[in-house]
C-alpha cells in the first residue's frame, strides 16, 4: 500500500460555521473565524483535555477502543479516504491515533511517562487542525469496523472528536446550515409550511398527469394511522423526487391512513454528525409531532444516515413512545417486532411485506429498459442490517437485476464519501478520488439503472457518474415501485 | 547471587502474579464500569444471544472478521495466538502434570519444542511485517516495537532454556512447584531459564498497561456483542440528557398564515 506522506488530505477542510448560526444555535465561542484561522478561545487546551476526559467516561466502547488497538493494520486499505488520497492520515487507524495518542500523553501512565516513545502525542493548534481535517475526512461509514480483529469502530472516535471541537467552537458550515434551519423551520432546506404545500401539490399534479388518477396527500393530519417521515430531498431533489412521487403513489393503491407533517418535515437528522445533543434535538420533533397527532406508528422513507437515527438511537433517545401502538400493516397484518419498540418501520420493510402477501399489482416490465443494481448505503446495511428488503423488493419489481462485486457492497459497501457531513463543494475533489473504487464495481456490472435508499446517495452519484463516463441512471428502490404499481 | 536468585526466583513472581491479575482485573472493571449509551452493532448482527455466542466464537476460533481483512496477516495472527496457546499449555502440563508427557509419549513432547521455536518464528514475522508494511510502520510507535522485541526474547530464552541450556527440568519442576504450592525455593542458578523467567515476569506486569488487553477487551466491544434489537427493546442511556425544541403550538404561531392555507388548525385531511 504506497502512502503520501505530502498528507494530500490536509488540502480539503471544511468552510467555518458563521457567527449567527452559531449564536443561532448556542454553539460554544461564536465569532468569526476562517478555515485558515481558527481563532481559538485562549483556554481551549483546557477545554479539550477536559471533553476528551468526559466523553470517555460517558462511551465505554470509546475508552474501551481506546485501549485496545494493537496498530495490526487490517483496517489500513478498508477506508475509501485513504484509497482516494494514500494520505496516512485517513488510514482507520491513524485516524484514530490523533486522538489516541492525546489520550496516551495526559491519561496514561505510560503516556505521561514516556511521552512518544509509548505512543503520545503532544497536544498543539496544528494537532488540532489535523483533527478538523481528518475527522471530517470520516464520513462514520463505519466500513473498517467490519474488518477490525476487535470490532473497533472508527465512527467512535469521530463522533467524539467532533464533540471535542463542537466545544472549541470548531463546526463545519456542511453541518450547522442545514441544523440551524432544521431546528427553526423544521427541515434542512428551510422550506417553510406553504412551500411544503406546493411542492406536494406539485407532486400530486405530476402524478394525475402521468397516471390519471388523483393522489391526495394529508398533511398534519391528527388521527391518522401512521405518520411518514422522509428526508426533505425526498420533496425537493433531483432524482430523489422520482423516488417521492412512487411512495405517494404506493399509499394512495393500498388505502394508507397516513399523514406528513409540515414540523416534522424532515427525517434527516445533521445533527448527528455533530453531537449527541443536536441529534437528539432534531429526533424529538418527530416524536413529539407523532404524539401531538395522535398517530399509531411511524413508517420512514429511503434515508441513510436518518435510519442510522431511527434505529439505532431512536428508542433510546426516547425512552417511553408509550403513546404509539406496535405497528402493524394495516394492509396485510403483519406485526413489525422488530420494531416493537420504538414504533418505526423502514419502507422497505413495509413494501417488501406487502409484496410477500401480493397485495400489489406489480408489471415489471414497466422497468424492462433498466438493468437495475442496488448499492447498498452505509446506515442501512452496517447498522440496521437492511441487506435482503431492497433486493426482495427490486426482483419483484423490475425484471434485470443485477449486483455490484461484494467485496464493496452489502455490509462492505463503500461510502458514498459524502456522508458524515462532508456533503460540501470544497470536498468535492476529494471525493470523487475516494468514490473510484466503487465506481469501478457498478461500471462492471453493466448496469444502467442504479438504485438506492439513501438520499445522499441519491444526491452524489450523478455527478460521480458523470465524472467518470459512466451513463448509469440514478434512482431510489421506491421510483422503480411506483414504476411497476399498476394502479386502479 | 542467592539474593538475586532469591529476588527473581521467590519474590517478583508473586509480585508479577498481583499485578498481572490484580491489573487485569481493575482494566476490566472500569471498562464495565462506564455506560454504554447507545446500540452500534455492525452487521450482520444477530438477533438473539445464542447467535451472539456463535458470532463471538467464530471470533475467537478462527479470527473471522481478520480473515475477511487480510490473508497474510490472518494467517500470521491466528497461528501466532494459536501457539500461544499452545505454549501456555505446555506451560500448565510441565508444571502441573509433568506426567502427562510420559502417557502422551515422547513424540508429543518432541512436536511442542518445535511449536516453541516457530512461536518465536511468528513473532519475528509480526516484526518484519510491522516494519516492512509501510501503512503499518506509519502507525508503529516505539511502544509497538518493544513489544514485540521482548515478546521475541522470552519466547527465544524459553525455547533455548528447553532445548540447549541444559537446564535441570526436575529441578525447574519442583521450584515450580515450590512456587505454586508457597513454599517456594531457590530457583536453579541456569543464566538462560532466569533470563527467561525474568522477562516474562516484565512482560506480564507491563502487560495490564498495554494494548494486549485486547485478550480481554474485544468480548466487550458492543460492535460485536449487541443483538441488533434497537428498535425491538429498550436499550437505556444513563446519561440520556434532555433537551429543549420549539413546540408545535409557536411554530404555528410563527407560521399561522402559511398553515391556514393547509386548512382550518393547519391540517390538510
Amino acid at each position: 500500500m504506497k502512502l503520501d506522506h505530502a498528507h494530500p488530505g490536509r488540502k480539503y477542510l471544511l468552510y467555518a460555521t458563521r457567527k449567527r448560526d452559531m449564536e443561532a444555535m448556542h454553539l460554544p465561542f461564536p465569532r468569526d473565524w476562517t478555515r485558515e484561522n481558527f481563532n481559538l478561545p485562549p483556554n481551549w487546551k483546557e477545554i479539550v483535555l477536559a471533553k476528551l476526559d468526559e466523553v470517555r467516561h460517558k462511551y465505554r466502547e470509546l475508552q474501551l477502543f481506546l485501549d485496545i488497538c494493537v496498530a495490526c493494520g487490517a483496517c489500513e486499505d478498508k477506508c475509501p479516504f485513504f484509497l482516494g488520497t494514500n494520505d496516512p492520515n485517513n488510514m482507520p487507524v491513524a485516524r484514530q491515533e490523533l486522538l489516541r495518542g492525546v489520550y496516551r500523553r495526559y491519561f496514561t501512565a505510560t503516556g505521561k511517562l514516556l511521552g512518544s516513545l509509548a505512543g503520545g502525542l503532544e497536544l498543539t493548534e496544528d494537532l488540532i487542525r489535523d483533527w478538523y481535517t481528518y475527522f471530517y475526512q470520516c464520513s462514520q461509514c463505519r466500513r473498517c469496523a467490519v474488518f477490525c480483529p476487535y470490532g473497533i469502530d472508527t465512527a467512535v472516535f469521530t463522533m467524539a472528536a467532533r464533540e471535542i471541537l463542537t466545544a472549541i467552537g470548531l463546526t463545519p458550515r456542511s453541518l450547522t446550515e442545514s441544523i440551524a434551519k432544521c431546528e427553526a423551520v423544521g427541515n434542512h432546506m428551510g422550506m417553510e409550511p406553504a412551500a411544503f404545500l406546493n411542492t406536494i401539490r406539485f407532486a400530486e399534479d405530476e402524478i394525475k398527469e402521468e397516471t390519471g388518477i388523483e393522489v391526495h396527500v394529508p398533511i398534519n393530519k391528527k388521527g391518522a394511522d401512521v405518520l411518514f417521515i422522509a428526508p426533505s430531498a425526498d420533496y425537493f431533489g433531483e432524482p430523489h423526487w422520482y423516488t417521492f412521487k412512487g411512495y405517494l403513489k404506493l399509499f394512495h393503491e393500498i388505502g394508507l391512513d397516513y399523514t406528513m407533517s409540515t414540523y416534522a418535515s424532515e427525517g434527516g437528522n445533521f445533527g448527528t454528525w455533530l453531537n449527541y445533543e443536536h441529534m437528539k434535538k432534531l429526533n424529538r420533533k418527530i416524536m413529539q409531532e407523532a404524539q401531538r397527532l395522535g398517530v399509531k406508528w411511524i413508517l420512514g422513507g429511503e434515508c441513510g444516515h436518518m435510519w442510522r437515527v431511527l434505529h439505532a438511537y431512536m428508542g433510546t433517545m426516547n425512552v417511553n413512545p408509550g403513546f404509539l401502538e406496535e405497528p402493524i400493516s394495516p394492509i396485510t397484518g403483519t406485526r413489525f417486532q422488530i420494531a416493537g419498540h420504538s414504533k418505526t418501520v423502514h419502507i422497505c420493510e413495509f413494501t417488501a411485506d406487502l409484496i410477500r402477501h401480493q397485495k400489489l399489482r406489480l408489471d415489471p416490465s414497466r422497468n424492462k429498459q433498466y438493468t437495475v443494481t442496488f448499492s447498498d448505503s452505509c446506515n442501512p446495511a452496517r447498522f440496521m442490517g437492511l441487506i435482503e428488503e431492497p433486493r426482495y423488493i427490486l426482483r419483484n419489481v423490475c425484471p434485470t437485476f443485477v449486483e455490484i462485486d461484494p467485496s464493496v457492497n452489502r455490509e462492505r459497501t463503500m461510502c458514498c464519501t459524502a456522508g458524515g457531513g462532508l456533503l460540501a463543494d470544497e470536498t468535492l475533489k476529494l471525493r470523487l478520488q475516494a468514490i473510484k473504487p466503487k465506481i469501478d464495481a457498478i461500471g462492471e456490472t453493466g448496469a444502467n439503472f442504479l438504485a438506492f435508499i439513501c438520499a445522499i446517495d441519491k444526491a452524489v452519484y450523478p455527478e460521480y457518474l458523470k465524472h467518470y463516463g459512466l451513463k448509469i441512471q440514478v434512482g431510489g428502490v421506491h421510483e422503480l415501485v411506483g414504476n411497476a404499481l399498476v394502479m386502479t | 547471587m542467592i539474593d538475586l536468585l532469591f529476588l527473581i526466583g521467590d519474590v517478583l513472581p508473586y509480585v508479577t502474579l498481583a499485578v498481572f491479575l490484580g491489573g487485569i482485573i481493575i482494566r476490566t472493571w472500569k471498562w464495565l464500569a462506564l455506560p454504554v449509551p447507545t446500540k452500534i452493532m455492525i452487521a450482520p448482527a444477530p438477533l438473539t444471544q445464542p447467535q451472539v455466542a456463535v458470532r463471538l466464537g467464530s471470533e475467537l476460533l478462527v479470527f473471522r472478521s481478520l480473515m475477511k481483512a487480510d490473508w497474510k496477516l490472518w494467517f500470521g495472527g491466528w497461528l501466532f495466538h494459536v501457539l500461544l496457546g499452545v505454549t501456555v499449555l505446555t506451560h500448565v502440563i510441565n508444571i502441573f502434570f509433568p506426567s502427562l508427557w510420559v502417557s502422551a509419549g515422547y513424540g508429543w513432547y518432541e512436536a511442542a519444542g518445535y511449536a516453541g521455536i516457530l512461536f518465536a518464528g511468528m513473532v519475528a514475522f509480526l516484526l518484519l511485517r510491522r516494519i516492512v508494511q509501510p501503512g503499518v510502520r506509519y502507525v508503529s510507535k516505539p511502544s509497538d516495537y518493544g513489544l514485540l522485541l521482548l515478546l521475541f526474547s522470552v519466547i527465544f530464552l524459553g525455547d533455548y532454556t528447553r532445548n540447549f541450556s541444559g537446564v535441570d527440568v526436575a529441578a525447574v519442576s519442583t521450584y515450580l512447584q515450590g512456587l505454586i504450592s508457597f513454599q517456594p525455593t531457590l530457583p536453579p542458578a541456569n543464566l538462560a531459564f532466569l533470563t527467561h523467567l525474568l522477562l516474562a515476569q516484565i512482560f506480564l506486569i507491563y502487560l495490564p498497561f498495554s494494548k494486549i488487553v485486547h485478550f480481554v477487551g474485544w468480548v466487550l466491544a458492543p460492535t460485536r456483542n449487541q443483538r441488533n434489537d434497537a428498535r425491538a427493546r429498550l436499550h437505556m442511556n444513563p446519561w440520556n440528557p434532555t433537551v429543549d425544541i420549539e413546540p408545535w403550538e409557536s411554530y404555528a404561531e410563527r407560521y399561522r398564515k402559511q398553515l391556514d392555507e393547509l386548512g382550518p388548525g393547519g391540517e390538510r385531511r
